[in-house]
């Protein structure tokens, strides 16, 4: 074997061999084996449906003001006496998923958890929109993700807590304290979670949510959730926009959904 | 616009016309006074059951007027509502119901369930904001 054509099999060999490793080492490539899935089984159990606690919502948003920058500080100064004099702003009203990090902040509606092979799924409930992909299957952010509603989370297990980081979250998605009362983020936010049982029915979500746009420091906050169990707390299908319309039927007879007039988040009352 | 089409768009308008005015997106709940509670006797006109809020229209049967008197009355979501022990078959149309609710700020004929009875069978159903938390 002479001496060049040696080292175009060894050049080629590293080449076969690198891609290999580069395959290798995507997991989003790999099938889940059987080893995989049994693993789930050491995961804590966060089966069931879990509802938020609302009134420890509502407590936060008057103990633990996010660190506002001036400017901002301002605007919800102004939105929430808006809201209590019952003008609310719905920032909401547009059936938009609410994304990251209002849902988790302010959401009123249950969700649960799914887990499989490298990944945990959150859907929420009363809009189908509203859908998280954790993916834990050991890979990096992209160097720049598509922006999207809930943003690109990766996440890994610290014992028996799930640490989320997520960026790639659209600008227009609210860091919110309540349903009224909230500001686009802006761009370049970044959340980190820790989500763990503290109890048997009881999860905490520790969020740390830096916004260079609208938060002068870091905001760490933590919101509570409680497990139900059984078929009367499953979570139902949703959509928010059906309430935007109208059950009628059309010159045929059919079922059809009729699109009506938004109000401004306010009811619009039938006249006296 | 094709006649048919144009027959299809009067038949949704008078759909439409003839059910609820207005749509019930998802919005805050401040423009109801969490502080008053309104009560009164009535009669189910229509319900919604409905994401993200259900609502009900209720006529206040206290003052027959010619046009009747409408309450729009919301609740909060049917998964939530369920795991109040609502479903959607709990109200009928042209049910007698007593009814309880934070009315609306601004005084017009409307607000956010806090407890309705149903009359003829005295089955009582509760709506809240602040979902059943702890288990």
């Amino acid at each position: 074997m002479s001496g060049a054509f040696r080292a175009g099999l060894v050049a080629a060999a590293l080449v076969l061999c690198g891609g290999a490793a580069s395959a290798a080492d995507d997991p989003s490539g790999r099938a889940p084996t059987p080893q995989d899935w049994a693993a789930l089984a050491a995961l804590p159990d966060w089966s069931g449906v879990w509802t938020p606690d609302i009134e420890d919502q509502f407590v936060q948003a008057r103990t633990n003001v996010p660190p506002w920058t001036p400017k901002v500080a301002g605007e919800m100064k102004a939105m929430a006496a808006d809201e209590k004099a019952g003008r609310p702003h719905g920032i909401f009203q547009n059936c938009l998923p609410e994304g990251m990090p209002a849902w988790m902040l302010v959401s009123h509606n249950a969700l649960e958890f799914l887990f499989t092979p490298g990944r945990v799924t959150l859907l929420g409930e009363s809009d189908g929109g509203r859908l998280r992909r954790i993916y834990t299957d050991g890979r990096a952010h992209a160097a720049d993700p598509d922006p999207s509603f809930h943003g690109e989370s990766i996440g890994h297990w610290d014992g028996e807590v799930l640490v989320v980081d997520t960026i790639g979250v659209l600008p227009e998605t609210y860091i919110a304290t309540g349903e009224a009362l909230g500001v686009p983020n802006d761009g370049d936010l970044h959340v980190v979670e820790r989500i763990h049982l503290v109890g048997p029915d009881t999860l905490h979500d520790d969020l740390e949510i830096t916004d260079p746009h609208v938060l002068a420091a870091p905001w760490r906050t933590t919101r509570i959730y409680y497990r139900h169990r059984g078929r009367k707390n499953e979570i139902v299908e949703g959509a928010c926009l059906q309430g935007s319309f109208n059950e009628a039927h059309d010159a045929q007879g059919h079922a059809v959904f009729a699109p009506v007039a938004q109000d401004q988040g306010n009811v619009v009352p039938t006249p006296k | 616009m094709s006649r048919k089409t144009l027959a299809l768009a009067g038949c949704l308008m008078m759909a439409v016309g003839l059910a609820a005015p207005t749509a019930f997106a998802h919005h805050s709940f401040a423009m109801f006074d969490q502080s008053q509670t309104t009560v009164f006797r009535g009669t189910i006109k229509d319900f919604q059951w409905t994401n993200p809020h259900a609502v009900i229209w209720v006529i206040n049967d206290a003052k027959p007027l010619a046009t009747p008197d409408v309450w729009t009355i919301e609740l909060t979501s049917p998964g939530n509502l369920t795991r109040m022990g609502w479903t959607r078959h709990a109200l009928a149309i042209g049910d007698k119901v007593n009814v309880e609710i934070n009315p609306l700020r601004d005084g017009q004929h409307g607000g956010s369930l806090k407890k309705i009875t149903v009359l003829a069978t005295g089955a009582v159903l509760t709506s809240s904001l602040i979902i059943p938390g702890k288990p």
